[in-house]
């Protein structure tokens, strides 16, 4: 009766220790669901929502989101998001080869087609299709606080029409980030300000927005990100860095030490400045965005004739 | 601002969000078969190029080849959909591709 009661008592210890283990799981489970195609777009959820959801950037770490090519298991799991937001600006190819409910797709940048900026064309030809160009437009908007702040207002608007999250919160929630992004533009504004103007190379197309906004001489190169270059590849920046007089180089991810030694040796100050689409190394957008824009103004300000 | 490149636009990569000339591949079914199309973004249908259809496991499930008009059809009775399709398309100088998920074509079996 005894060795009964004993196995009883255990059995109901592992039954309540199930439950307490599955009841976190449980709770996950019923929150609502956001997928963000980037992880600016994420942050901002992130920072809108709190823990009334859980956001998703469905892009594994390593991997371009731009060119992300997402398997069928990985589109199923988007198409059942409460909420999918899109960047706009033509980032995120994958967006165009799947079907996503119309219903619970935002684009972020809705409504700012007017402040895209178009991209170089590269003018090709293969088969019987004859010469023809590939124009684009650069996509990484949010390197400009400004047009950041009101991709995030649109998160806001989607979260809060949506019912994901209570509207008191959500818009104090978007007064504090407003409140952090104001300030990071015109911390910003202020470290780049002296360098308006001085002409920069980077070793991939991804500042546009951010030259823009801070009035910045950025060519573009189309290295890949965190390789060493080409010897041809250095001469090319030997050619724009002697064209342009540009004496500072930037970089989306570091490259191996002998890339560094290369361009300094061509007299060119290397930093890198992560664009963030797939998230920074460490700390957040703000903390990512405002180390960059430093790093930058560092190298512009010891750079002779910048 | 950024500065317009003096050097060949060999130099500059874009990611190319709108392309003026991509190849274009779309894909729907009504239950009974796939209909697959293919066009440059100019409008032009892609006249040929083959048509390969793989499963969720990423396992090819058939070949076939665009007719003329950029279209293709491939009955779901022939082959295995229960984890999607992925179609991928290649005229030999472009290449797109579409997915179904199990989800898309469940919605159009009216499950």
């Amino acid at each position: 009766m005894r060795k009964l009661t004993v196995a009883r008592i255990w059995a109901a210890l592992a039954c309540a220790l199930s439950l307490l283990v599955a009841a976190p799981a449980a709770v996950a489970q019923d929150r609502p669901r956001v997928v963000a195609v980037n992880y600016p777009l994420q942050y901002f959820a992130q920072r809108l929502l709190g823990d009334a959801a859980e956001v998703e950037f469905p892009v594994p770490e390593g991997v371009d989101p731009s060119f992300w090519r997402p398997s069928i298991g990985d589109i199923s799991r988007v198409q059942s998001a409460d909420l999918i937001l899109l960047n706009g600006a033509g980032f995120a190819a994958w967006i165009d080869r799947v079907s996503l409910p119309r219903s619970r797709v935002v684009n972020t940048t809705r409504g700012l087609d007017a402040q895209f900026i178009v991209t170089e064309s590269i003018t090709h030809s293969h088969g019987d299709g004859g010469e023809h160009s590939h124009e684009g437009l650069a996509s990484y908007t949010w390197l400009d606080p400004a047009l950041a702040l009101t991709q995030a207002e649109t998160v806001a608007l989607a979260i809060v029409g949506r019912g994901l999250a209570p509207e008191g919160e959500v818009i104090a929630a978007l007064e504090t980030l407003r409140a952090e992004m104001t300030a990071l533009d015109q911390t910003a504004g202020r470290l780049l300000g002296a360098g308006a103007g001085a002409p920069i190379i980077a070793t991939h197309p991804r500042y546009q927005y951010l030259a823009r906004r801070y009035r910045l001489e950025v060519s573009s190169l189309a290295w890949e990100a965190g390789a060493a270059p080409t010897p041809t590849e250095l001469e090319d920046l030997a050619n724009l860095a002697t064209g342009t007089g540009a004496r500072v180089l930037l970089w989306e991810a570091e490259p191996p030490a002998a890339a560094f030694a290369a361009t300094e040796a061509l007299g060119l100050r290397n930093v890198v400045f992560d664009p963030m689409a797939s998230g920074p190394s460490t700390g957040s957008f703000i903390t990512g965005f405002d180390a960059a824009v430093a790093a930058l103004a560092e190298a512009l300000d010891a750079s002779p004739g910048n | 601002m950024i500065r317009a490149l003096p050097l060949s636009a060999a130099l500059v990569a874009v990611p190319l969000g709108a392309a003026a000339h991509q190849l274009v591949v779309f894909a729907s079914t009504d239950c009974q078969a796939v209909t697959v199309e293919a066009k440059f973004s100019n409008g032009r249908a892609a006249q040929a190029g083959d048509v390969r259809v793989l499963d969720g496991e990423n396992n090819l499930l058939t070949t076939l080849a665009l007719a003329d008009d950029g279209t293709v059809n491939l009955s779901l009775a022939d082959i295995d959909h229960s984890g999607g399709l992925l179609i991928e398309v290649d005229t030999g100088g472009h290449d797109n591709y579409w997915i179904l998920t199990p989800e898309d074509i469940a919605q159009k079996c009216g499950s």
